[in-house]
C-alpha cells in the first residue's frame, strides 16, 4: 500500500537520521553535508489559512534543503493546551521536535523547564544577529538579556476594531483613549438592537488580557517581583469595569456571557456592536467577508486605566500584551547548529515579508517591519506592536493566568443575572491571590 | 411460532409504540440538529438558528481539504480494526486459562480485571509516554509517533473488558466438550482453536466491537502518541475543533459534517453486528 | 497461553501505574520534569496538599454525585428500551441500531454538539422557552447529567436486551397460564431476572462516568465552572496546565482508592467477580 510504504520510508528516514546523529553533537554544520537529515519543527496550526500554511511548509523545507541539504518536517498543534502538553511530553521523554514556535506568553514556561537552548552571543550570530530584530519583540525572550531562549518570529499585537459608520452616526470622532471614556462612548452607541461593545466573556484566553492591561496601566501590575497583586484595589476595579460593561452599564449583548472570541467577532461582523476590543490582525480576514467590510477600522485599545482621566504616575501605557510567536531550540536536539540555521532562514527579511503577505502576521525582523510601514489599514496594529508590554517572565505565569481567568468564569452566573456581587468578587480575588502567590513562591 | 410469540410478548402494542417514539425522538433530535447544522452557514449556527438558511452541502466536500480527515480515517480503521481482532483473540486465550484451569489467585485476577477498568486515563498518560520513550531509547527504535504505540496502548486498555466478556461467555460452555476433544487426542491448543473458538463466536464479536469502539473514539492517548502521519480520525477531529476556537468564526458547518463522517463507520459497524452483539452478551446463548 | 495478555497488561498498565505512584511521591513540576527521576522526594506532601489545599474533595463530591445520578437514571430508560424492543415487529433491527447511536458517538462529537445546543441563544433555550446559562452556574450540573444520560443509557439497554434474550420460553408460558397481565409479568417475572445484567451495567456506567474526561472538557472548557468541576478535568488541569505532576497524580490516586473500595464491596455483594448468581446453579 502506498501509504504504508510512505510511512515506512519516513520512519526509516527518522531512524536513519537518529542513528547517524547518535552520539555526536555536531552535524555537518550549517554548511556541511546534511543530506538525509530531517529537522522537526512544531508550530501552531493556522486555521484561517490552512492550505497556505501547508504550502508554506513545503516551500520552507525546499529552501532549507537548497541552503543546507537538510529538510524540515512540520508538526502542528491546534490550541494552547495542546502546545503545553506537547512541550511536557517531549521534555520528559527527551525527544521530540528540534525547533518549537511558541506563543510568547508560554516562553517563560518553556524557559522554566530548562530544556531549551539559552542563546549566547555566537548563537545569536548564527540566527543573523540579535540586532536584526525589533527591540520591542525581544521583551519576552528571557528573564534578562543574558538568559534568552526565545527568538522573535511573528508579531500579533492586540487592537480594537470599531464600526466607522456607527461612530459617525453618533457624532463620535474616534474611540476614546481611556477605558471610562470608551464605556461612555459605548453607552451612547447602545440603542435599538446594537450594543456598544462586543466581548467574549466565555473565551478561555481573552478576559485576563483586559485585567492585565488595566492594572499595568494603573501602575499596579498583577505580578511584580515575584509578588501577586490580585487582591489589590486596582485589580478589583479592573474586574468591576470589565464585568460591569454587561452587568451594570449594559453596553454588551446579554448573550455574550456564553460567547467566545469568535462569536464576539461574528456579532461585530453583523454590525450589532460598535467596538470590538482584543482582536488581532487575524480578524481582518473574517471581517472583510462580513457585513461590515469596508466600514470598520482598527485603533489601539485605551491606555488610561479605569477610574482615571490621565495616565497615573508609575502607570505604563501598554496597548497590548507582547503577543506573537517566539522560536526556541530544544537542548535535546541533535542538530543544534542546523536548527539555528533554520531559525535564521525563518527570520530573514525575505521570509518575514513573505510570511506577512501570506498570513498577515507582522514581522519581527527590523528591515521587513520598516518596509511595511506604509499600509494604512495596519497603522494601528503596527503602532500597537511598538507599544506592547511583555507579561511577567516567570515559570508560574501559566497558573497566574489561569487564576485570573477563573475569577471571570466563576462570576459568569451572576453576570448573567445582571449583577456583579461585590462580596463574591472579593472572595474570588482572595482565592486567586493565594493560588497565584502559591505558584510564584514555588518558582525556582 | 405465533402462539409462543404472543405469549412472550412483554408490552402491549400501543404502549410499546409510545415508548419507542419517545426514545427515538430523544435520540434522533440532537442527531438531526447535527445534520442540519452541517449544511447551514456558520453564522446561522453561531446565532442558534434551527433551520439552515441555505443548503451548504459543500461543507462535506470541504472537510477533506481543510483537515487530514482522509488519512485520519484510514489510520483509525487500521488501528481500531487491528485492536479489535487481536484483543478478541488474546482475550480468548486469557479467558480460556481463567475458566478452565484452576490456580491460586484466580479469583484475584478476575477481580483485578474489573478493578483495572476503574483506572482513569489521565493517570496513566504521562507514565505511558515516558515508558515508550525510554523503551525507544533503549531499543534504538522509534515507538512514539508510530501506529504501534497507540495499537499496543489500546490493545492493553481493551483487554480487561474483552477478557471479562469472554470469561462470562466461556463459562457457559460445558467442560464435556473439551474432554471429548481431549479424549480424541487433541492438544489444548487444538481444543481451543477447533472446538471452543467457533462456539464462542458471538462473544468474540462483542469483544471485538467494544475494542474497536475504544480504538476509534479515544482522543487523550492518541493525541500524545501519534504524529501527523499516524493520527487517528478522532484526533484529527479534535484538533480541527480546537483550532477553531481562536480568532475567527468557527466553521461550524464543517465541524458538524466532519463529526458525522467520523461517526458513520462505527454506527455502520454496529448496524451490521447488532444481532451478534445482543446474542454475544447473553450468558447461555449456546442453548 | 496466558502470556500475551499478561505481558501486555503488565507492560502498559501495571508498570506505568507503578511509575505514576512513584511520581506522586515526588515534587515534580515544570522545573524538575526534565530530569524527572532525580526530582525531590517529598513523600506524602502531595497527598496532604491534594486533600487539604486543592479542590479535590469538592471535585470528588461532584464526580461521585453526578455519576451515581446518571447511572441510576440510565436504568429505567435502558430497561424501557430493552423491553420495548424485545418483541418482534417490523423495523426492529433498524430501531435497535438507531437507539445505540448515542453510545457509539465519540465523546468529542457529543460534547461539541450539545455545547452548541446549550448556548445561551442556542436551540435548547429556544425550544424550552427558557433563558440563561446552561454551561455555567447551577444549571450546568444538570446539563452535564443530561448529556451523559443521553450518551450513556444505551449501555444499560444493550446489557438488559441480552439478558432478556436468555429468558426461558417456559417462563412466559407459565405466566400466561396463571393469567398474569403484562405489567405483573414484567414486574414479578421478567425484571428480577435482569438483576445480573443491570448490576453489571451500573458498575461499568458508574466507572465510566467518574473517569469521563473528554465530555466535560469539551462541554465546559477550562477553567471549569465550580458546579461541574469533575475529577478528571481537575487532574488534567493540574497536570497539563499547571505542570504540577506530582500533585495531580496524588489526586488521581486518592480518587482511585475512593472509587475502588465501594466498587469492591458492591462487586462482592452481587457476586459479579465469581460469576455465581445468587440462587441459581
Amino acid at each position: 500500500m502506498h501509504r504504508r510504504t510512505f510511512a515506512a520510508l519516513v520512519s526509516a528516514l527518522l531512524l536513519g537520521s537518529a542513528l547517524t546523529a547518535c552520539g555526536s553533537d555536531d552535524d555537518g554544520g550549517a554548511t556541511g553535508d546534511n543530506t538525509g537529515v530531517t529537522l522537526t519543527m512544531l508550530m501552531g496550526v493556522n486555521n484561517i489559512y490552512p492550505e497556505q500554511q501547508r504550502q508554506w511548509f513545503t516551500e520552507i523545507s525546499g529552501k532549507f534543503q537548497q541552503e543546507t541539504g537538510a529538510t524540515v518536517r512540520f508538526e502542528t498543534f491546534a490550541s494552547a493546551n495542546d502546545e503545553l502538553t506537547k512541550i511536557q511530553t517531549s521534555v520528559v521523554a527527551g525527544q521530540g521536535p528540534d525547533v518549537y514556535a511558541l506563543g510568547t506568553t508560554f516562553t517563560p514556561t518553556a524557559y522554566a523547564t530548562g530544556a531549551f537552548v539559552e542563546l549566547q552571543k555566537d548563537d545569536w550570530d548564527k540566527v543573523g544577529g540579535r540586532d536584526r530584530f525589533l527591540p520591542a519583540t525581544l521583551g519576552i525572550s528571557g528573564p534578562d538579556e543574558q538568559h534568552e531562549v526565545g527568538i522573535p518570529f511573528a508579531s500579533r499585537p492586540f487592537v480594537m476594531a470599531y464600526n466607522k459608520d456607527l461612530l459617525t452616526a453618533a457624532g463620535i470622532d474616534k474611540p476614546a483613549d481611556s477605558w471610562d471614556g470608551l464605556r461612555d462612548q459605548a453607552k451612547q452607541l447602545t440603542k435599538d438592537s446594537t450594543y456598544g461593545l462586543a466581548i467574549g466573556y466565555a473565551d478561555g484566553f481573552d478576559p485576563w488580557k483586559f485585567i492585565w492591561a488595566m492594572t499595568t496601566q494603573a501602575g499596579t501590575p498583577v505580578v511584580k517581583d515575584g509578588k501577586a497583586a490580585l487582591d489589590g484595589p486596582n485589580t478589583k476595579l479592573a474586574y468591576q469595569s470589565y464585568l460591569g460593561w454587561l452587568a451594570t452599564d449594559k453596553v454588551v449583548d446579554p448573550a455574550a456571557v456564553g460567547w467566545k472570541n469568535a462569536q464576539a467577532i461574528a456579532a461585530f461582523g453583523e454590525g450589532k456592536a460598535a467596538f470590538l476590543p482584543m482582536v488581532s490582525a487575524s480578524s481582518k480576514v473574517t471581517l472583510d467577508k462580513s457585513a461590515v467590510a469596508g466600514k470598520y477600522a482598527y485603533a489601539v485599545m485605551p491606555t488610561i486605566p479605569p477610574g482615571a482621566t490621565a495616565l497615573p504616575a508609575g502607570g505604563v501605557a501598554a496597548t497590548s500584551i507582547l503577543s506573537g510567536d517566539n522560536v526556541v531550540v530544544a537542548k535535546y536536539s541533535k542538530h543544534k547548529d542546523l536548527s539555528l540555521a533554520l531559525v535564521k532562514l525563518l527570520t530573514s527579511e525575505e521570509s518575514q515579508t513573505s510570511y506577512y503577505k501570506t498570513f498577515g502576521e507582522l514581522p519581527t525582523n527590523q528591515a521587513a517591519a520598516k518596509a511595511l510601514g506604509g499600509d494604512p489599514a495596519l497603522a494601528a496594529i503596527v503602532d500597537s506592536a511598538g507599544k506592547s508590554v511583555n507579561t511577567p517572565f516567570t515559570g508560574a505565569w501559566g497558573q497566574v493566568q489561569l487564576a485570573l481567568t477563573n475569577v471571570v468564569v466563576q462570576s459568569i452566573p451572576d453576570l448573567s443575572a445582571g449583577k456583579v456581587d461585590d462580596g463574591k468578587l472579593t472572595g474570588l480575588l482572595g482565592q486567586a491571590q493565594s493560588t497565584a502567590q502559591g505558584a510564584l513562591d514555588k518558582a525556582k | 411460532m405465533r402462539r409462543s410469540e404472543e405469549v412472550a410478548r412483554l408490552l402491549p402494542g400501543p404502549l410499546r409504540a409510545v415508548v419507542l417514539t419517545v426514545l427515538l425522538l430523544v435520540v434522533l433530535g440532537p442527531l438531526a440538529y447535527m445534520f442540519l447544522a452541517s449544511v447551514s452557514s456558520d453564522l446561522a449556527v453561531a446565532r442558534g438558528a434551527l433551520w439552515p438558511d441555505g443548503f451548504h452541502i459543500d461543507n462535506y466536500a470541504r472537510i477533506w481539504s481543510t483537515t487530514n480527515l482522509g488519512r485520519g480515517l484510514v489510520n483509525s480503521v487500521l488501528i481500531a480494526g487491528a485492536v479489535a481482532v487481536v484483543s478478541a483473540f488474546v482475550a480468548l486465550l486469557s479467558a480460556y486459562v481463567l475458566v478452565r484451569y484452576a490456580f491460586r489467585g484466580r479469583v484475584a485476577v478476575l477481580r483485578g480485571l474489573l478493578a483495572l477498568q476503574s483506572i482513569p486515563g489521565t493517570l496513566l498518560l504521562l507514565p505511558v509516554f515516558v515508558l515508550f520513550a525510554s523503551a525507544a531509547t533503549a531499543l534504538g527504535v522509534t515507538i512514539i509517533g508510530t501506529r504501534w504505540a497507540v495499537l499496543i496502548t489500546y490493545l492493553t486498555f481493551a483487554l480487561p473488558f474483552s477478557t471479562w466478556v469472554m470469561v462470562t461467555y466461556l463459562r457457559e460452555l460445558p467442560p464435556e466438550l473439551d474432554e471429548a476433544a481431549r479424549v480424541d487426542g487433541a492438544s489444548p491448543w487444538r481444543v481451543l482453536t477447533r472446538v471452543i473458538a467457533p462456539l464462542s463466536w458471538p462473544g468474540l464479536v462483542v469483544s471485538g466491537v467494544f475494542a474497536f469502539l475504544l480504538g476509534w473514539n479515544d482522543v487523550l492517548f492518541a493525541s500524545v502518541l501519534t504524529n501527523p502521519d499516524s493520527r487517528t480520525a478522532a484526533v484529527e477531529l479534535q484538533i480541527f475543533g480546537a483550532s477553531q476556537e481562536g480568532g475567527a468564526l468557527p466553521v461550524y458547518g464543517q465541524l458538524m459534517a466532519a463529526a458525522l463522517v467520523c461517526a458513520v463507520p462505527v454506527v455502520a459497524l454496529y448496524l451490521v453486528f447488532q444481532r451478534y452483539l445482543v446474542a454475544g452478551l447473553t450468558t447461555g446463548g449456546v442453548r | 497461553m496466558f502470556l500475551p495478555g499478561g505481558v501486555l497488561t503488565l507492560l502498559v498498565i501495571v508498570v506505568p501505574l507503578a511509575v505514576a505512584l512513584y511520581i506522586s511521591l515526588l515534587d515534580l513540576d515544570q522545573y524538575s520534569i526534565r530530569e524527572w527521576v532525580g526530582a525531590d522526594f517529598i513523600a506524602f506532601d502531595n497527598y496532604v496538599e491534594a486533600v487539604r489545599d486543592s479542590h479535590l474533595v469538592h471535585a470528588i463530591g461532584i464526580s461521585l454525585g453526578y455519576s451515581a445520578l446518571v447511572s441510576l437514571a440510565c436504568v429505567p430508560v435502558g430497561l424501557a428500551a430493552a423491553v420495548a424492543t424485545q418483541d418482534r415487529f417490523r423495523g426492529r433491527g433498524l430501531v435497535r441500531s438507531i437507539l445505540l447511536v448515542p453510545y457509539v458517538l465519540p465523546a468529542f462529537v457529543v460534547g461539541s454538539t450539545w455545547r452548541i445546543i446549550f448556548q445561551p441563544d442556542g436551540i435548547a433555550n429556544r425550544v424550552l422557552g427558557t433563558d440563561g446559562l446552561w454551561l455555567n452556574g447551577p444549571r450546568s450540573f444538570w446539563a452535564l447529567v443530561l448529556v451523559q444520560l443521553w450518551a450513556g443509557w444505551p449501555l444499560v439497554y444493550l446489557l438488559a436486551a441480552a439478558g432478556l434474550q436468555s429468558l426461558d420460553a417456559t417462563v412466559h408460558e407459565a405466566a400466561a397460564l396463571d393469567g398474569a397481565g403484562w405489567w405483573a409479568k414484567l414486574r414479578y417475572v421478567v425484571l428480577p431476572q435482569l438483576r445480573g445484567p443491570v448490576s453489571l451495567a451500573l458498575v461499568i456506567s458508574f466507572l465510566h462516568n467518574v473517569n469521563s474526561f473528554t465530555l466535560p472538557f469539551v462541554l465546559f472548557g477550562v477553567p471549569s465552572p465550580v458546579d461541574v468541576e469533575v475529577l478528571p478535568v481537575l487532574t488534567y488541569v493540574e497536570s497539563f496546565q499547571n505542570f504540577e505532576f506530582g500533585l495531580s497524580v496524588a489526586m488521581a490516586v486518592v480518587s482511585l482508592v475512593l472509587v475502588a473500595i465501594p466498587m469492591a464491596v458492591y462487586l462482592r455483594a452481587v457476586r459479579l467477580d465469581t460469576g455465581r448468581e445468587r440462587g441459581s446453579r
